[in-house]
């Protein structure tokens, strides 16, 4: 696993700094040679990747501006082949829902290393 | 001088957004449809300086429900809607089709519910994520007058108080109302939830 994994980028799309920096030391702990990005609200994160196309994305839902999960159904339309984690504190059905259908893994907040663990194994995708 | 850092204030914004989370869980069952609560903005003041900053300037009365607290800090919990958006809250969770002497009827109680999934939602997530137990009291509902609620922070614990106050968003069936949840705390109490928010934030590496 660690061959296919390694030097992949992540952008980490979260307007709680706390949120963002959790996440970012959590994967670098597992992953010390990923490329890491941040946003701090969709329209951002939308600019980044136009620039740059990350292989991973972390994304929170409830942020200013546009919905987290509207910034990765633009992502994904362009760029199908991102893999995305939704953040949300927002656990409820329709939610979890929406992610499911964006083809995103829905992770219920706190952002913890349990929680991290899962976007990762949905980042590696099935062996 | 600002009580909270700016690191501080995002991780109890945070805290408080994963208990909006569970508690919009919660309502949505009840009301069978999806419901949108979120907290923006989390501020800490002292008590004296909260009504001019804080409470919408209102001619009618607020409906408040409030729930003490203990632990490894204390506090009251008053959440506050004015008495207008209770009413209509509670015509979502009762359904539409209820007159309004039976919506009266039902307004403490559906108030108390409110209060309690809410207050016991963000009290969960904060004993959680800063790994404390907290207890809380039941919940009491009270519609008061702006100056009623003026005078009950004024009183509270003198001037060495302090309150967090969060504003909050509710959606419920396309309806949008937003009310305040605020805590009271002493300064010993609010500087034991400061300690623990750092202890949380050392844990994970930003202390």
């Amino acid at each position: 696993m660690a061959s296919n994994d390694s030097g992949k980028t992540l952008l980490i799309v979260d307007d709680s700094k706390v949120s963002r920096m959790v996440i970012k030391a959590n994967v670098l702990a597992v992953h010390p040679d990923w490329q890491v990005m941040e946003a701090g609200t969709g329209e951002e994160a939308i600019a980044l990747v136009e620039q740059s196309v990350p292989d991973y994305c972390t994304m929170d839902i409830n942020m200013p501006g546009m919905l987290g999960t509207d910034a990765a159904a633009q992502i994904l339309q362009a760029h199908p082949s991102v893999r995305i984690a939704i953040f949300s504190a927002n656990i409820q059905e329709a939610v979890q829902t929406r992610a499911q259908q964006l083809g995103a893994l829905f992770v219920a907040k706190p952002v913890t290393e349990k929680s991290i663990g899962q976007a990762l194994l949905h980042f590696r995708g099935p062996l | 001088m600002s009580i909270l850092n700016e690191i501080e204030r995002d991780a109890l914004t945070e805290i408080f957004n994963v208990g909006a989370g569970r508690a919009a869980q919660s309502l949505s069952e009840i009301v069978g449809d999806e419901v949108r609560l979120s907290v923006p903005s989390v501020e800490v003041l002292r008590s004296g300086a909260i009504d001019e900053q804080v409470l919408p300037r209102t001619r009618g009365r607020f409906a408040t429900v409030s729930q003490n607290f203990d632990g490894p800090f204390d506090a009251e919990a008053v959440l506050l809607f004015t008495e207008d958006r209770a009413l209509s809250i509670v015509r979502d969770m009762m359904g539409s089709q209820m007159s309004l002497d039976e919506l009266a009827e039902f307004e403490r109680e559906a108030m108390c519910e409110l209060g309690n999934i809410i207050l016991n939602a963000c009290l969960s997530a904060m004993a959680d994520m800063l790994e404390i137990t907290l207890n809380s009291s039941l919940p009491q509902y009270l519609v008061s007058s702006p100056d009623d609620i003026s005078a009950r922070l004024a009183s509270a614990q003198g001037d060495e108080s302090y309150v967090l106050v969060l504003h909050i968003d509710l959606v419920i069936e396309k309806h949008q109302t937003d009310g305040h949840l605020i805590f009271l705390l002493s300064s010993s109490s609010l500087h034991a939830l400061v300690e623990h928010v750092q202890r949380y934030l050392g844990k994970i590496g930003l202390g």
